[in-house]
């Protein structure tokens, strides 16, 4: 997990590393916490609530009934000549990655735990090994890609069959889609229907696959405290992981998927890293990134009724600051869109060339600017938080 | 462990002006109840910074516990480790990788294709899980356990001689001492049938029995169970199988499960200087606490490289305290677990086996490493980085250190004697060299609470393996740090405790405990309902 350092860690290590390490014996009587007197007041139920709910539970519901479409589509592929059914499926390909990718901005708990994230989103592709299966498999079912490596199965060896390579376009036909190609295609699409529907029911119905008795992941986030929770010992864990997932994300599009790429100029640019370059869906993915963190931020879906999201906690403790985050979280989604510049260029188009490489360090810009306001601006609210 | 239960008030004035500048509970916290008796609480029981000016407490309740950097690291040590936590997450590639040599080298057999996969969140891996259908499931890319695997030795080795290769267990001709379950597409002769398949097929099951407290309680624990089938000298081959001729499947071999660790706080455990250590060793139970303490001492890859004509050094890092330091460990785990070879261990785990002979002849001796002349595959400067990432992560903040619970938990982890073998703190030594490199700063001096003597112990035949490593006999493991394990679950919900992850809970993990630890168990069952809580909640506070 890449993180960094931020202010008020320097603070409280100062004022609480002079409580600890004194080897004295503590001989008291036991005594409940007092209170604090000072910090802000919020009270947490709804939001977390709402979060879990209507935020990361539907957005894997979502998820799962899109790995249902995706699966159908490709199935259609079997035997089809027509080249609207490929284009079908290459839509429910970037349908299914919408939600995925938005759901980086909270990816903790089963998605994790699970090994879900590798078995769907693992990059780069083993392009080798992939043709050397199509050339030596006799058919393919899911229950033997299952066994086989991350790198050869889920969302991007999807894309490789579906779109092709990507250096020169996103549009394949389907004349060039090879019968083995559609067998594997069809069997991965259903290893992916089957992680993604395991998921959904690990956070509706039991997080652990083999204790039938083990409660929803999302009762466990929305129940932090209770005796039996021995995943969240309170409300403020709960905003911590939140908070923590927000800046992760952020972290991982500015520092990771459009920097390692970029490069520190042009002749180190490298396209071979950029991710999603098969479909062209780069941007697509790097903004749903960053509207995830919306979500999770304002507590509903764009476009949705206004309920509870952790702009209301940091609200309590400083509007101004509220106002702040949501413009540079909505500046950040802007700034991304805009490296296709007017021409719609594609991610690994822009980063060679002078204007769009302009455009992805105006954004980078702003992805840094936000992570900075969210680790030393909105993190350290929890310790000024009376919860 | 009463012998503190009265103290003078002026102690406890002293400790309540000391407790109060730190905005602790206050007036009523140094103030005694004229009728109450006074209670005495472990010197541990209000403690916050568990690795001293390294802790982190801006994610220590949440599942980034495990993941940041210690607090006082220098701008160019956190740059360092920086770069080393990118590199934790790489995903190595098989050979050739033209776009990106750098990453090539995968395997050719391995355990899994990046650090993150063993060490999820910088914590343990998930549990295998068994499907409501089966009733065994196969190792494959999500799984972070693996099987270590040795010949049994003819007698007990004791001293550590070049002769004997300082008491190393003894490698399964043609396999070695671990075995790599997965493998790159072409690993195998037979890669068309077996795709992905490393040295042989694992399973995994479970078989259970009950435990049952005093008052009726009863919780089920489960014991994993291994099978090892199909391996790639004799493919097909089970141990029922009427004539077994592999090598792996020979009634002498030893093979004992391995989860991966927690990654934080090892640098601070690396700086405790070996005398402390040693302090409580006490091999011949010459106090008759039942409680021994013995000392690894392990074959040093370090001062082997450097020339040392005896090249052994304590075993403070595994499950058996098998390796000296967070250098041999991490290094040896990128070569093993990984398969990508580096400057420590420049040759493959597998090398000189007819299978890696085999791979390269059927690939085009390509798997060897980053130039054609067969330097390591993993650099200088990634190697360092990684390893200086394990030695300098955070050791996450307690909580709910002023819960009544929690504090009585820590009278009652006293009173059981716990804190016997989960030695409360250490202070870290303030110069010297880890891993045969000087010692960052961040790490000196600090007073530390990783609740653990480093040391082995016999905890029974239920836990047992059976398997010698070093002077560890088969009963023997290390002391497990118990520092973080509250968090444990909230880094990985799937994860489990002990060195095969068979408990699921901390108090599934007191109950296994046997052995040296048999007495503490039974006090622990011998507690009420509520105690037993308190004793978990101490546990989950840490």
């Amino acid at each position: 997990m890449r993180f960094n350092y931020t202010a008020i860690s320097l603070a409280l290590v100062a004022t609480l590393s002079a409580c600890g390490g004194s080897g004295s014996d503590d001989t008291s009587t036991p005594t409940t916490p007092t209170t604090p007197t000072t910090g802000f007041s919020f009270v947490a139920t709804e939001m977390i609530t709402n979060l879990t709910d209507d935020v990361i539970v539907a957005g894997y519901a979502d998820l799962a009934a899109k790995g249902d479409a995706l699966l159908l589509a490709t199935q259609t592929l079997l035997t089809s000549t027509v080249q609207a059914d490929l284009v079908a499926a290459q839509n429910a390909w970037k349908s299914a990655r919408q939600p995925w990718e938005q759901g980086e901005s909270h990816i903790f708990g089963p998605v994790d735990s699970l090994s879900i994230d590798p078995h769907l989103d693992s990059w780069p592709l083993n392009t080798t090994d992939l043709q050397t299966q199509l050339a030596n498999s006799n058919g393919f079912d899911a229950d033997t890609i299952k066994g086989w490596n991350d790198d050869v199965q889920g969302f991007h060896t999807m894309e490789y069959l579906l779109f092709g390579d990507g250096v020169n376009s996103n549009t394949k036909l389907i004349a060039d889609l090879s019968t083995k190609e559609r067998e594997y295609l069809i069997a991965l699409a259903e290893v992916f229907r089957d992680y993604t529907a395991q998921l959904d029911d690990a956070w509706q119905v039991s997080h652990n696959p083999q204790d039938a008795n083990a409660k929803p992941y999302a009762e466990l986030l929305k129940t932090p405290g209770d005796a039996t929770n021995t995943i969240y010992s309170s409300q403020l864990a709960v905003i911590e992981e939140l908070i923590n997932g927000m800046i992760g994300i952020v972290d991982e599009v500015g520092n990771g998927k459009i920097a390692d790429p970029f490069g520190e100029s042009l002749t180190t640019a490298d396209t071979s890293k950029v991710e999603s370059q098969y479909s062209w869906n780069s941007l697509t993915d790097f903004s749903n990134n960053i509207i995830g963190v919306r979500n999770v931020y304002q507590g509903e879906f764009t476009g949705g009724a206004d309920k509870q999201g952790l702009i209301d906690f940091v609200t309590a403790a400083d509007a101004t600051l509220a106002t702040r985050v949501a413009s540079e979280i909505d500046d950040a989604i802007l700034k991304i869109q805009a490296i296709s510049g007017s021409t719609s260029m594609p991610f690994r188009q822009a980063i060679l060339d002078a204007d769009g490489r302009a455009r992805t360090q105006v954004a980078v810009d702003a992805l840094t600017k936000l992570q900075a306001t969210l680790q030393s601006d909105v993190l350290p609210l929890l310790s000024d938080w009376n919860s | 462990m009463n012998k503190l239960l009265r103290q003078p008030y002026w102690f406890v004035a002293l400790l309540g002006l000391s407790l109060s500048a730190c905005g602790g509970s206050g007036d009523d916290e140094i103030s005694p109840d004229p009728i109450d008796p006074v209670v005495t609480y472990p010197s541990y029981t209000s403690i916050v910074a568990l690795g001293g000016d390294t802790t982190t407490f801006d994610a220590s309740n949440s599942g980034h516990g495990f993941s940041t950097p210690s607090l006082n690291l220098t701008a160019d040590e956190l740059a360092l480790h920086l770069q080393g936590d990118t590199n934790f997450e790489v995903s190595f590639t098989t050979a050739p990788n033209d776009q990106h040599p750098e990453l090539d080298g995968l395997g050719p057999v391995f355990n899994n294709a990046d650090c993150n996969s063993c060490h999820q969140r910088d914590g343990r891996n998930s549990t295998p899980f068994l499907a409501a259908d089966e009733t065994r499931v196969k190792l494959g890319s999500a799984a972070g356990i693996f099987l270590r695997i040795s010949k049994a030795p003819a007698e007990p080795c004791s001293v550590g001689t070049a002769d004997n290769n300082y008491c190393a267990p003894i490698k399964v001709p043609d396999f070695g001492d671990q075995l790599f379950h997965r493998g790159v597409l072409k690993a195998r002769p037979d890669w068309q049938d077996n795709a992905f398949v490393g040295q042989a097929d694992v399973y995994l099951s479970y078989e259970r029995h009950d435990e049952v407290y005093a008052d009726g309680r009863t919780i089920s624990l489960k014991k994993p169970i291994f099978a090892v089938e199909n391996p790639y000298d004799a493919p097909g081959e089970t141990k029922q199988s009427a004539n077994v001729t592999s090598n792996l499947l020979q009634d002498d071999v030893l093979m004992g499960w391995r989860n991966g660790m927690p990654v934080f706080g090892l640098g601070l455990l690396e700086a405790i200087p070996e005398a402390s250590i040693l302090a409580n060793v006490d091999a011949d139970d010459s106090n008759k606490d039942d409680i021994s303490g013995r000392a690894n001492w392990v074959f040093d890859a370090i001062k082997a490289q450097n020339g040392d004509s005896t090249p052994v050094s304590l075993g403070r890092f595994g499950w058996k305290a098998n390796t000296p330091s967070v250098r041999v460990q991490s290094l040896g785990a990128l070569r093993g677990d990984i398969g990508i070879t580096n400057p420590l261990f420049p040759d493959e785990s597998i090398v000189g086996t007819s299978l890696h002979d085999s791979y390269l002849t059927r690939t085009g001796f390509v798997d060897t490493g980053e130039d054609v002349n067969g330097a390591p595959e993993a650099s200088a400067e990634f190697s360092d980085s990684v390893v200086f990432y394990a030695e300098t992560l955070a050791v996450p903040a307690r909580r709910n250190v002023d819960k009544t619970a929690v504090r009585e938990g820590a009278r009652l982890f006293e009173q059981l004697n716990c804190s016997s073998c989960h030695t409360p703190s250490f202070v870290t030594k303030t110069s010297g060299d880890i891993g045969g490199l000087p010692m960052s700063d961040s790490l000196k001096g600090q007073t530390i609470y990783p609740f653990s003597d480093l040391l082995l112990h016999d905890m029974g035949e239920g836990l047992a393996d059976g398997r010698p490593d070093f002077l560890a006999d088969g009963n023997e493991w290390r002391t497990r740090p118990l520092w973080g394990i509250g968090l444990t679950q909230t880094v990985n919900p799937q994860a489990g405790f002990l060195h095969d992850g068979r408990a699921a809970t901390l108090e599934e993990a007191i109950l296994w405990h046997d052995g040296e630890s048999k007495t503490s168990k039974q006090d622990f069952m011998a507690l009420t309902q509520a105690e037993r809580d308190q004793v978990i909640a101490f546990l989950q506070s840490l």
